[in-house]
């Protein structure tokens, strides 16, 4: 429920003047007083189109060609709307994302169409990487009388700028029918997270949240990518949270796991066309990347009717399954837009790295510790490793301990919970 | 595309009107706003408050000395080492039957004594009865944030508006030098721009029924123990009225504002309470905080030395009754482009190199525009889509770099008269960046990065 506007004759008279505000004020500073006319950076693609950019890649799916820079990651998500299905068997509809990477930019409006995925396509980067990622708003096939513009906010993304942030009120987000490109250079390892800002309590309560984290620099140890920055008894192949300089974060496998919740009520007033109710809002479909339990310990894809037929709805399953002695790597971070969840595992849990952070103070001391427990609230990351050596073999579990919470709205003995299976 | 030039004289009228419509920007300080001393004299009666959705609700709260009270009540400022007297007078409506007190958490030895009318020992704390004079009285021990908050019935009382900020200096503080700046006596905690977040959340209910029917019917009712909180508040505005100017007459029970402002590379203390109810994540966009206290304890292994145990956060995790404070700098480094743009609109050097230079970069920052200089001279990676393809911000000021204006749409923009970067502040809980039923709204507010130069009183 954006606002828009249409007045293309005056927007393209206007269109291309600048001057720079500061430079008056600062001329006492000595610099250059600059009041200048000046077109818009770079070339603009026509009002109206869906295309990617992306260094390398010369067909436009958003896959640099071969030879490219390697550090040249890119990726082409769709926004728009589509069905998820809940742990007791109930569709509600959402908005999200879907990644069409690899897919001809062409025809993002048709396969984006209806595709919206919860969790959110995950992101996996690479610190050094220049990530392009390209939105392209294939709007909301269910809501035509919705005009909503979309984003991408990474959550948590130091040092940013409004230009990339995907706040609509302090930058551009892009409408439907079009692409926008962000950039980020990736220099930070740690988890963060994603999701669109627009209107954020009503577009991130219908879903449109997801995982993403950049491995460190440190996994590369004595490649010609990373020559210098290694942890002492470094094994090639070896990974690790973050660049902790003693490989106290080195790791097995690993699992984002993303808290959410989703309001049944709100999901049904959207379908249906009518007011939002965000006073009332009452999340009761726990979950942990997008299910609710036993779904997330179902490995297979999970799919939901739409419209157009079935369509892959939540990609994402949450099973923990390591052997004896292994190091697993819970990325967990929250992005439900109601409450605070507190976490538990039946296994300790090394809490290593904080809000994208290696956990340690600024002259590297220590601030690692071990818990059962932790309590994220919304936009709140942590990355715990579990260490499973001398545990036997058998199922442990991962689950919220506000109980009332293990449930899937009226269904006992569900929601925010999954396995974690030694075996 | 070839640009398609206005004539500079139609360009600023243009903006000039566009920033005419917009809220003046607000005005900020190096210091937080509030009652400074050591003696305090603070009247507990009934007002209104406003919310940005027309509402009006009945609230009680601190007055500075017998004047209008405020939600919150005055941040109290006082000196390491101090002993504070804070005098409560009962001015509540004879009708609510209440007492006034308060708790000041985080001090010790609070004494109290009756200096007016009658008292009563309450659990906690004496309190004054109707009409009547409690004294409190402490020694500042410790810098840092504190809460202070009602003793009398907190249940009803706080969410009624009863509580307010205290902030200790460290011995040796100075707000005129860079050094005397500082909230702790760790050199690391030194600041340029300090900023309070007090955030709080009402029940609206609860407020219409006292006022309605008062408070017994409000005890019947049961909202108070199953309270549905609605309005979230920053230093007791919603949104958008957070951003709006401190001390504005159509808020007078609400002087306080939020809406922090700094420059790359100057450091910004937060101040965060939580006053209220619920837990908040108090999510700063733009970059990491460094938290350096909580409650008042600073992150530290030796008394005056190095935060060591400080560490950085994107969200602030708000508890109710906790205090946090944290350090928030911002300068673009590693951002892959030039902040300042590469055309000729600024052409800036860094560090002494010039747009044309080859390389035009270097290492380090440049000491008055805060560039990272590894960055400056390269050109934004990407395209950005025809106007059309896009909604603009009001924050938005038409050009992805610092201090750069660019004409937009006719209605778009203009909340950003000095093409400061904009970054949203606001509870991760989204539910609460609402006013009841109305989006945006709520515990959110934006901090402006200004241009070097923008002054920032």
């Amino acid at each position: 429920m954006a606002c828009h506007w249409a007045v293309a004759a005056v927007v393209s008279v206007l269109r291309g003047v600048r001057r720079h505000v500061g430079s008056r004020l600062i001329a006492a500073c000595a610099f250059a007083a600059a009041l200048a006319l000046h077109a818009q950076a770079g070339a603009q693609a026509p009002a109206g189109s869906i295309y990617v950019q992306c260094p390398g890649d010369t067909n436009g799916d958003a896959i640099p060609d071969a030879g490219a820079d390697p550090n040249v990651r890119c990726a082409h998500l769709t926004a728009g709307d589509g069905f998820v299905t809940m742990a007791d068997g109930r569709r509600l509809y959402m908005f999200g994302f879907s990644d069409i990477t690899g897919e001809p930019a062409s025809q993002a409006m048709d396969i984006g169409a209806l595709a919206a995925n919860f969790p959110a396509p995950t992101i996996k980067l690479q610190e050094g990487n220049e990530f392009y990622l390209n939105l392209s708003n294939v709007g909301m096939v269910m809501r035509p009388d919705l005009f909503d513009p979309h984003s991408v906010h990474f959550h948590g993304f130091p040092q940013a700028a409004p230009v990339f942030d995907g706040v609509p009120e302090s930058s551009v987000v892009v409408n439907m029918g079009s692409s926008f490109t962000y950039y980020y250079k990736i220099v930070e390892p740690g988890t963060y997270m994603y999701h669109c800002h627009v209107e954020a309590t009503e577009h991130m309560q219908m879903g449109m949240l997801g995982n993403l984290y950049v491995e460190p620099r440190q996994n590369q140890c004595g490649t010609s990518a990373n020559p210098d920055l290694c942890p002492a008894g470094f094994a090639p192949g070896t990974k690790y949270v973050y660049n902790d300089g003693d490989g106290s974060t080195a790791y097995d496998v690993e699992y984002p796991i993303q808290i959410g919740s989703f309001d049944p009520d709100f999901h049904d007033a959207s379908e249906n066309v009518q007011p939002l109710p965000f006073a009332s809002m009452r999340d009761r479909y726990p979950m942990l990347n997008g299910r609710g339990y036993p779904d997330t310990v179902n490995t297979a894809v999970m799919s939901t009717d739409t419209d157009r037929g079935p369509k892959p709805s939540q990609p994402v399953h949450s099973l923990i399954t390591a052997s004896p002695g292994q190091r697993v790597l819970l990325r967990l971070s929250n992005l439900n837009v109601t409450r605070f969840y507190t976490l538990a595992s039946t296994l300790p849990m090394q809490v290593v790295g904080h809000n994208a952070r290696l956990h340690r103070g600024p002259t590297g001391t220590n601030l690692y510790y071990t818990t059962n427990a932790v309590t994220l609230g919304g936009g709140e990351s942590i990355d715990v490793i579990l260490d499973t050596s001398g545990l036997a073999a058998g199922r442990y579990l991962l689950y919220t301990t506000n109980l009332n919470y293990l449930s899937n709205d009226g269904q006992d003995f569900g929601g925010m919970m999954t396995e974690i299976r030694i075996q | 595309m070839r640009a398609r030039h206005r004539s500079l004289l139609t360009a600023s009228i243009l903006l000039a009107a566009s920033a005419a419509v917009a809220p003046a920007p607000a005005r900020a300080q190096a210091v937080v706003p509030g009652l400074t001393g050591s003696a305090f004299t603070l009247t507990a009666r009934a007002d209104r408050i406003s919310t940005p959705d027309g509402g009006s609700f009945l609230f009680w709260g601190f007055a500075a000395g017998g004047g209008q009270p405020q939600y919150p009540g005055p941040t109290l400022i006082v000196q390491e080492g101090a002993t504070v007297t804070v005098s409560v007078t009962n001015d509540l409506p004879l009708a609510a039957g209440q007492r006034a007190s308060l708790a000041f958490p985080g001090q010790t030895g609070v004494t109290a004594a009756c200096t007016g009318g009658t008292c009563t020992q309450g659990a906690v704390t004496m309190e004054a009865n109707a009409g009547s004079t409690v004294t409190y009285s402490f020694v500042a021990a410790r810098p840092g944030t504190y809460l202070y908050s009602s003793a009398s019935r907190p249940d009803l009382q706080a969410e009624m508006g009863l509580f307010g900020a205290l902030i200790v200096r460290p011995t040796g503080f100075d707000a005129g030098t860079p050094d005397g700046r500082r909230a702790y006596a760790s050199p690391d905690s030194a600041y340029d721009h300090e900023y309070l977040f007090l955030l709080s959340d009402i029940d609206s209910r609860i407020h219409d029924v006292v006022e309605a029917e008062g408070v017994a019917a409000l005890d019947a009712s049961g909202l108070l123990a199953n309270p549905e909180t609605n309005y979230w508040f920053i230093n007791g505005r919603n949104a958008p009225d957070t951003m709006a100017e401190p001390g504005t007459s159509r808020l007078p029970t609400q002087p306080y504002n939020s809406m922090p402002r700094t420059h790359p590379g100057d450091r910004l203390l937060m101040r965060v309470i939580g006053a209220g109810r619920d837990l908040h994540p108090f999510h700063h966009h733009g970059n990491h905080a460094r938290i350096i206290a909580i409650d008042g304890f600073p992150k530290q292994s030796a008394a005056g030395g190095p935060l060591d145990l400080s560490h950085e956060v994107f969200t602030i995790q708000s508890l109710p009754g906790q205090t946090v404070d944290a350090i928030f700098d911002w300068t673009g480094k590693d951002l892959g482009w030039d902040i300042y743009g590469t055309a000729a609109e600024f052409a800036h050097t860094c560090n002494g190199r010039s747009l044309d230079d080859d390389p035009p970069g270097s290492s380090g920052y440049d000491a008055t525009t805060r560039e990272y200089c590894p960055d400056h001279g390269k050109p934004l990676p990407v395209s950005l889509p025809d106007p059309l393809s896009l909604t603009f911000g009001g924050f938005w000021g038409g050009s992805p770099f610092l201090g750069t204006l660019a004409l937009l749409p006719p209605g778009q923009g203009g909340l950003n008269p000095n093409a400061g970067y904009t970054y949203m502040w606001h509870s991760h809980t989204e539910k609460e960046i609402t006013n009841n039923d109305v989006f945006p709204g709520g515990m959110m507010t934006m901090l402006v990065i200004e241009p070097i130069g923008v002054p920032i009183p």
